[in-house]
């Protein structure tokens, strides 16, 4: 609160002063009083008005600078009035409750967003696992009766599993609430779970998996973790290359702080202009369109997922050459000493 | 004939497991009141038991841990639930295994079978007419000769001779080969086949894998 703009602000009042005391000042000359008397007298007005203007500026400026400067500083500025008393002028009080009052009614209506939120995720969540279950149906049928299936409409079902996981893994990763649980983990067990998860589509085709060097344990959650790559891998199998030596390799390195997790492929890569934005919502970019159509989604979900579990997910590519994606995985001692 | 009982309430789903199992050889039951799961459990004396965690009137992991007080019966959760903690919980209850939907179905054979070896306390000793075979030495020999077998060949007969005069698919032996993370491709399948007959030849049986084509092996 400036004392310029105050003042501004407090044109008319200032006006009508000034005319108050002309107006005063022609009365006593026109009563003919004695000059120094009427010095005195006009002096003590200006006195006082001065006075009253400045304890009314100065009350009013710690109120309402505390509360700027607090609404600057804090990051959830509509926490401010838990930060600042109750004004003693009328007019600030009557800011204050009606500050307190759109506070509740905002708080009151975000609680609403929120449970709202909160069912719509346990609805997608039960809507999973009862989509889950006819899909599991049609995999035993056609387990059962291969003669009726053919290798299609199996794949078809495999797509629709994968598009039904990124929808539960969409919701997780967009909510805030802690819904993982980070132990420790066999690396190779989840490379193993995706390489048998993705086996049909790798044979089929013809791209070879290599895994080498995966003996190891890390702190994660096996199931977000089993998402994460899978989104990788099927990217890799989506873009190959039609030629007869295409591969996916999995390997580690190790340093003393971290584990580096290397997933490569010889499959079109990634144009230069794409690569920083392969990890945007909805990002599809050159390949998507050249190949059959592509959401974008699961690299994005990939990414979120990373930075809720703590690794952290990069890639790298050579157009027609190779795209590898690395996750590391840091060494957390933390969890070791919690164990 | 081992006994499987299937705990699950999906009529389709339960249908499907049951012919499954009985396409595997197994002898499978499906629940018919999930008011009575234990009495059930108690009539029929399963070797195994398959359950879900969604049931009717109890949920899978309660069940899972009253049945635990009184039965040791191998127990697979086999749900829909794709969550750690549940796993984990389950785990910690006393499950043996825990298959989330939609499984692959050799997978979920191959786990059953798992589970059953090591329940019998499975030694690595195995026979086929007179060969003697030690899985864990990679040996396969009889009273003249003694071979070695990669662990591929080794994976690959033993399962055969599991299976003995049934029919094996290629998907079979890769989703074994796989689950054993040793991820070959088809060509290197044929050549592992081939070599185990050569080896086998070796031992004086030529001829005892039989390929059907386009659908798998049978050994004889």
């Amino acid at each position: 609160m400036k004392l310029k703009n105050y003042l501004k602000d407090k044109w008319y009042e200032i006006v009508i002063f000034i005319v108050l005391l002309i107006s005063i000042l022609l009365l006593l000359l026109a009563f003919k009083i004695d000059h120094s008397l009427i010095t005195v007298i006009i002096s003590l007005l200006i006195f006082f008005y001065i006075i009253i203007v400045l304890i009314d500026y100065f009350r009013k400026k710690s109120f309402y600078n505390k509360l700027l400067i607090n609404i600057e500083r804090l990051d959830k500025a509509y926490l401010v009035l838990e930060t600042i008393d109750s004004p003693n002028f009328y007019e600030g009080k009557l800011l204050y409750q009606a500050l307190y009052d759109i506070n509740k009614s905002m708080v009151e209506n975000i609680g609403v967003f929120k449970s709202q939120m909160e069912e719509f995720k346990e609805y997608i969540e039960m809507w999973i696992h009862e989509v889950k279950i006819p899909i599991s149906s049609l995999m035993l049928m056609a387990h059962n009766h291969k003669n009726k299936f053919d290798k299609t409409s199996i794949e078809q079902m495999k797509k629709i599993e994968n598009y039904v996981e990124q929808v539960l893994y969409y919701v997780r990763s967009e909510n805030s609430e802690k819904d993982y649980l980070i132990k420790k983990v066999s690396l190779k067990k989840v490379i193993c779970d995706i390489a048998l998860k993705n086996q049909q589509d790798l044979l089929e085709n013809k791209i070879d998996l290599i895994v080498e060097n995966v003996e190891q344990n890390i702190y994660t959650d096996s199931k977000w973790l089993e998402f994460i790559l899978n989104q990788i891998i099927n990217n890799s199998i989506k873009y190959r290359k039609n030629i007869s030596q295409s591969y996916i390799k999995i390997t580690t390195k190790k340093t003393t702080e971290k584990l580096l997790l290397i997933i490569e492929d010889n499959g079109i890569g990634i144009p230069k202009e794409d690569i920083n934005k392969v990890f945007f919502k909805s990002f599809t970019g050159h390949n998507g369109r050249i190949k059959t159509k592509s959401t974008g989604i699961g690299l994005f979900i990939a990414k979120n997922l990373c930075k809720k579990l703590g690794h952290k997910i990069e890639i790298e590519s050579i157009q027609n050459e190779y795209t590898k994606v690395y996750i590391t995985f840091s060494n957390n001692q933390y969890y070791e000493v919690v164990k | 004939m081992k006994k499987i009982f299937i705990v699950e309430d999906d009529q389709t789903v339960s249908k499907g497991l049951l012919e499954l199992l009985t396409n595997a050889g197994y002898n499978a039951k499906i629940i018919e009141n999930f008011e009575k799961v234990e009495e059930e459990i108690n009539t029929y004396n399963p070797d195994l038991i398959l359950l879900d965690i969604n049931i009717p009137y109890i949920n899978g992991q309660i069940l899972l841990q009253n049945l635990r007080k009184k039965i040791d019966t191998p127990i697979i959760m086999v749900t829909s639930r794709n969550d750690e903690t549940d796993e984990v919980l389950s785990m910690s209850y006393g499950a043996d295994d825990y298959i989330t939907k939609p499984y692959n179905p050799n997978i979920l054979l191959l786990h059953i079978g798992a589970i059953f070896k090591r329940v019998e306390n499975y030694n690595d000793k195995l026979s086929y007419k007179d060969l003697e075979i030690d899985t864990s030495k990679g040996i396969v020999k009889n009273k003249a000769k003694e071979i070695m077998l990669t662990k591929n060949e080794m994976l690959i007969f033993s399962y055969l001779i599991s299976k003995k005069e049934h029919l094996v698919t290629r998907d079979e032996l890769m989703t074994l080969l796989w689950d054993n993370n040793e991820y070959i491709n088809d060509n290197a399948l044929t050549v592992n086949i081939s070599r185990l007959r050569t080896k086998l030849m070796l031992l004086g049986y030529k001829d005892i894998i039989a390929t059907r084509k386009r659908e798998g092996y049978i050994l004889l």
